[in-house]
């Protein structure tokens, strides 16, 4: 039973983890109907940008979270206004973009090499080894704080979707940006902002990361196919559903230790993929228009 | 419209995550291959080696190339190396294996048939040793390796392929034998649990069957958790809780660097504490130390291929210490650093010996190699029944509150004292 516990605990904490690295490729996806390839470059950027301000500055983590993300925001957007709105936009989700974002992810992956080399890198803070007993296990305070940041980013992601005038706007190109424009609605803007968006959501997803795990200019690959996973089961476009989808694939990987060897864990959730894809093509919750 | 383009995009990031094992190359290599070179003195002799300088393994690789750099710089102050009467100037070309094992093999080809090397050094960590050393045995080029420990690399019945590092069950072994002495002096429980986790490797699977081959000989030891993990992984809470759940006197893992720091922060953070804790190789790394915290990893135990502690009972070691200290600024070297220098130093010594640069020559010259050296035991020889893979023994350290790590294994080499069990287990 006790193990039962730990293994729970220890899934829905990953969850919350998952669920920030997805929730900014399923939001770009949604709304530009663009594969983000950049989303693992700015999940790595964000681990870098926090470690240094931690390392410069002394700000804890989660205090430069805000600023990393309003930093990411308009980097974002300026990747957006320089390069993917030049796309042809019929063929917007085609080839190009792929290749495109590929190209912009090399380049921050570089840089990165080039500014930090590649040393593996570490946050350390007086509490990254701490922990507090919940219920019959103890957990660390990273996670926790992990968790807890997930949950508040889902709140406010739903929030701004469904209660504000820029969220009915984002909600409403998805469905379809043609009436948008015509009915006064800057589709150009709201594309931007939602690049803006997505890829502040992926550098504070790999700054939560970066507090847990040691990190390296290639970080960002493996959490980007987590992300895939994520987004592709929970229905693409839908933000509940991602964080729903985010706590099945943690579940799974979890409790796949019971009756598969460890090393083959991370490969449940590939399997899981595919079985979806094949079953459900749109998702465990299909396809939505965000909300 | 929409899934295609997802699924488009997962699969070709797929394709690229599902990079061959190294099994996937030849066995066997090729017959003939490259003729070897003939020039029996030349004017300079070019040395080809490749590093992980970026990527996972970047920060050991950053570490065997001060060993390289040291070695080179010693020959060339001494205007090269003496072959066939006269001094040879040499000269290193490093290239970035990116810590890939394809790009590991495929730089050690353009050495050999675009550089033109005369001669290779192996680069670092054993999944690209084993992927790179198929390249030099294709060509028939000595390839001289301080990187590759597990047993797999040795075993194929390659003729070109030298290894420094003793097998990591020989670690293994290293590490029980100490353990199995506290054991009798009453200290650990008799018959003891072992939480056992390696990393899915050839490195890792040596590791797992030098400890269950001392567990099954001794009766003492039972193994209540077997389990392997991917290398460079991110979260191992899972497979703690296993652990958790065994509640095993000793927690044993095999994991390369990154894969420890991870590893020992979630199993501090899970309230583990066993008995004796080791991380095979690693331990007294200080990079650890600073990412951990001092007080996380005291008791860790490791069994390494060289300490700087030897330097008192070795004189090679402490020329080497010496010459190290002296030009990084006083920096104390690892056992990284100490098999990079080696490395270089035995092939160095082979040419010498064969008085050309007659690959064949050289090769055969360390085949029979038999020179005073910095590792424990102060002799290194490649012994052709263990396919040319040095067998010199480990010394066992133990990390201390005072942040030192005295050898504490095997007793001629020792210099201090260990401690079981861990005192900080409640």
């Amino acid at each position: 039973m006790e193990r039962f516990a730990d293994l729970l605990i220890a899934a829905v904490l990953l969850a919350g983890l998952y669920a920030t690295m997805a929730y900014g490729l399923g939001l770009i996806y949604g709304v530009l109907r663009i594969v983000n390839l950049n989303h693992g470059g700015m999940i790595m950027a964000g681990a870098y940008a926090g470690w240094y301000v931690h390392e410069t500055l002394g700000l804890d983590p989660y205090l430069s979270l805000l600023p990393v993300a309003a930093v990411s925001f308009f980097a974002g957007i300026l990747v957006y206004r320089l390069l993917v709105r030049r796309l042809p936009r019929g063929a917007a989700g085609g080839v190009q973009s792929l290749l495109l974002l590929f190209g912009v992810w090399l380049i921050v992956r570089n840089a990165a090499y080039l500014l930090f080399s590649g040393n593996d890198q570490t946050l350390r803070t007086s509490y990254a080894t701490r922990a507090v007993a919940v219920g019959p296990a103890l957990v660390s305070v990273n996670r926790i704080a992990v968790f807890a940041v997930a949950i508040a980013i889902l709140v406010i992601l739903h929030l701004l979707l469904t209660r504000t005038y820029v969220g009915k706007a984002i909600r409403a190109v998805a469905q379809n940006p043609d009436s948008c424009t015509l009915v006064g609605i800057s589709v150009e803007r709201i594309y931007a902002l939602t690049f803006g968006l997505g890829t502040a959501l992926a550098a504070a997803a790999g700054l939560l990361g970066a507090s847990l795990f040691p990190f390296n200019p290639t970080f960002g690959a493996s959490e980007l196919l987590k992300s895939f996973v994520v987004v592709v089961l929970g229905g693409l476009g839908s933000v509940a559903g991602t964080a729903i989808a985010a706590l099945i694939l943690a579940l799974v990987e979890v409790f796949a230790i019971v009756v598969i060897p460890a090393y083959l864990t991370a490969a449940v959730g590939f399997v899981l993929l595919v079985l979806v894809l094949v079953v459900r093509p749109g998702g465990l919750f299909g396809q939505r228009v965000l909300g | 419209m929409r899934t295609p383009n997802l699924v488009c995009g997962l699969c070709a990031l797929a394709l690229g995550a599902c990079k061959q094992p190294s099994t996937d190359q030849p066995k066997q290599p090729a017959q003939g291959g490259s003729a070897p070179a003939s020039a029996p003195v030349a004017s300079e002799i070019v040395i080809g080696a490749t590093l992980p300088l970026t990527g996972a393994e970047s920060r050991i690789g950053g570490f065997y190339k001060e060993g390289y750099e040291l070695a080179f710089e010693q020959a060339t102050q001494n205007g090269g190396i003496s072959v066939g009467g006269k001094k040879v100037p040499v000269r290193l070309v490093l290239l970035d294996d990116t810590s890939a094992q394809a790009t590991a093999a495929s730089l050690a080809d353009r050495l050999i048939n675009s550089d033109k090397v005369n001669f290779l050094l192996g680069t670092y960590a054993t999944n690209l040793v084993e992927a790179q050393s198929v390249v030099a045995e294709q060509n028939n080029i000595p390839y001289v390796n301080g990187g590759g420990a597990a047993t797999a690399i040795y075993k194929r019945g390659y003729k070109w392929v030298f290894g420094l590092l003793a097998p990591v069950e020989l670690l293994a072994e290293s590490i029980m034998k100490w353990v199995d002495t506290e054991q009798q002096a009453g200290k650990l429980p008799k018959p003891a649990s072992i939480a056992l986790l390696w990393e899915n490797t050839s490195h890792g699977k040596d590791f797992r069957k030098g400890v269950s081959e001392f567990a099954d000989k001794t009766k003492n030891y039972n193994v209540a958790v077997d389990e392997s993990f991917e290398l460079n992984g991110k979260d191992f809470s899972a497979l703690l809780g296993k652990v958790k759940a065994a509640r095993a006197d000793l927690f044993l893992a095999d994991a390369h660097l990154p894969d420890y720091i991870t590893m020992q922060r979630q199993y501090v953070t899970s309230g583990l504490c066993n008995k004796l804790v080791s991380y095979g190789a690693r331990g007294s790394e200080k990079q650890a130390a600073e990412a951990l915290g001092k007080k996380n990893v005291e008791y860790v135990l490791s069994a390494v291929w060289w300490s700087a502690l030897l330097a008192d009972k070795n004189p090679e070691a402490k020329k080497f210490v010496d010459a190290f200290k002296a030009k990084f600024a006083g920096r104390v070297p690892e056992w990284y650093q100490a098999l990079g220098f080696e490395t270089v130093r035995a092939l160095f010594t082979a040419v010498e010996q064969a008085g050309s640069t007659d690959r064949k020559a050289v090769r055969e010259k360390l085949a029979a190699l038999k020179m005073p050296s910095l590792l424990p035991g102060g002799e290194l020889t490649f012994p052709a029944e263990f396919g040319q893979q040095s067998h010199a023994p480990f010394v066992v350290q133990q990390n201390q509150p005072d942040g030192s790590a005295p050898i504490i294994a095997p007793p001629d080499s020792a210099t201090g004292k260990g401690v079981a069990p861990n005192p900080n287990c409640k």
